[in-house]
């Protein structure tokens, strides 16, 4: 059965019982003998019944909450934990070998040092291109999106995102994003192609939110900011638009880009 | 939630169901460190995951809630052992329902044989849950439509909330409950609850 949006309505008049009478007559004649349309009604029937309940939907929601930031503290614990046993057994080596050791981690620390420099030139070279992308773009916020057993790499992931090292972070995250349903990774991963200039990579990840997922704004304004930042504005103003419309979170940004672009 | 009329002899098993009733977060959050570890190993070594663990830990504190609300929760020995039979036995049932191996041969049994319709309410909520999972990964904005939908609202009073037009918050309504059907239908356990009940 093709569910369309005149269906959704009829049912929904159905079960509100505002059909007229002669319209409730027939659509009950029509569900008699056709098995599949008695279905849909009565499955729409239970999601109000159960989803009207909105005390239940809160409660369910705050449990939900509450073992998210549980789950969280246990993995920031375990991660803590690892980098001790980490830090001891790197010790007991160091004691074990020469000193030569020292100039080693000095020299590798260096070279850390040497990409992290390189990095933010990029970024920095990256940022003159439009004023306006810099003007209007922030990294979207390291949060915790912790869910199953990939946690423990994903919880390292977001360290290093939060810390802007979007290079080191790309690797794992394009294999996270490959394995995990969680499509709020797709955002960090744009995000991370975004600072390294990789814009059209970055436009892909965007673009693959689903638009019923909740982080669809989000990835809609940073691909309008993609655009900006690959100098194509013509792109990034029917987005901006679409923004606009959809008068959530970032409308009030999308406005003042808009009248930027426009003047 | 308005029921107080819950049998129940501990008093500190009293403190946290007054404490759920209240929405008391510090008392849930208590709940879930005191139970969470021993819900979790079970789960783990009968072929679970971490998102199982979350699942059933979820489902077996709705259950408890909505006893609760209707007032039929009686518990003569502890909540502890009260809540995890419901976590066991959901557990159980679940894995049996998805043909997935088990550890834990043992028969379902009524749960410290003395709430006997409890196994009756674990299987019947089952869709409830799945149900409630899948409305809270919708957007915001789709949430915030359907629960409208749901309290009756008119699309007048719906657009006038929203700020949307009449056609684009019928649009919208139509497009978020699709996709959280189209949610609903591809988690496995639906699937299999809808064998059950079409046999």
């Amino acid at each position: 059965m093709e569910r369309t949006q005149e269906l959704f309505e009829k049912i929904e008049e159905y079960l509100a019982e505002a059909l007229p009478p002669e319209e409730m007559e027939a659509f009950e004649n029509e569900m008699a003998i056709d098995p599949a349309l008695a279905l849909e009604v009565s499955k729409q029937r239970e999601l109000h019944r159960v989803l009207s309940d909105t005390k239940a939907l809160e409660f369910r929601k705050k449990i939900e909450n509450i073992y998210q930031d549980i789950r969280a503290e246990e993995e920031a614990e375990k991660e803590v934990e690892e980098a001790t046993t980490k830090k001891r057994t790197s010790f007991s080596i160091q004691h074990n070998s020469s000193s030569f050791s020292y100039w080693k981690i000095a020299a590798a620390f260096i070279v850390l040092l040497g990409i992290g420099n390189l990095l933010w030139n990029n970024l920095q070279q990256a940022g003159k291109n439009s004023d306006l992308y810099l003007s209007h773009y922030v990294p979207y916020p390291a949060e915790d999106v912790t869910r199953g057993h990939v946690v423990t790499k994903l919880d390292i992931v977001m360290k290093q995102y939060a810390n802007g090292e979007y290079q080191a972070v790309i690797g794992e995250l394009e294999q996270l994003t490959a394995m995990s349903k969680i499509e709020q990774l797709r955002l960090y991963l744009g995000n991370s192609y975004l600072n390294t200039g990789k814009e059209k990579e970055a436009i892909q990840q965007f673009e693959n939110v689903s638009d019923t997922s909740k982080f669809y704004e989000d990835a809609t304004w940073y691909r309008a900011l993609s655009y900006l930042k690959l100098g194509q504005s013509d792109k990034s103003i029917p987005i901006l638009k679409e923004i606009i419309s959809y008068n959530g979170l970032y409308r009030e940004k999308a406005i003042q880009l808009m009248n930027k672009l426009e003047n | 939630m308005v029921g107080l009329h819950y049998k129940m002899s501990n008093i500190d098993d009293r403190k946290i169901i007054e404490g759920i009733i209240a929405d008391d977060d510090a008392v849930i959050e208590k709940f879930y460190r005191d139970h969470l570890p021993h819900v979790r190993n079970y789960i783990l070594q009968n072929s679970g995951s971490e998102d199982d663990v979350g699942d059933v830990f979820h489902d077996a504190l709705m259950v408890i809630y909505q006893k609760i609300g209707d007032n039929s929760l009686e518990i003569t020995s502890s909540l502890k052992t009260y809540f995890f039979a419901i976590c066991r036995n959901m557990w159980l049932s679940r894995l049996r329902v998805n043909k997935r191996y088990v550890m834990d041969d043992t028969v379902l049994t009524n749960i410290e044989g003395e709430d006997v319709s409890i196994q009756e309410t674990i299987e019947n909520s089952e869709k409830e849950h799945i149900y409630r999972k899948y409305f809270l990964t919708l957007s915001d904005a789709c949430q915030k439509v359907l629960s409208m939908v749901f309290l009756d609202k008119t699309m007048r009073e719906i657009a006038a909330e929203t700020g949307y037009s009449e056609g684009y918050a019928r649009k919208k309504k139509y497009e978020c409950k699709q996709a959280l059907m189209e949610r609903i239908e591809k988690d496995p356990m639906y699937k299999e609850l809808k064998k059950t009940t079409e046999d």
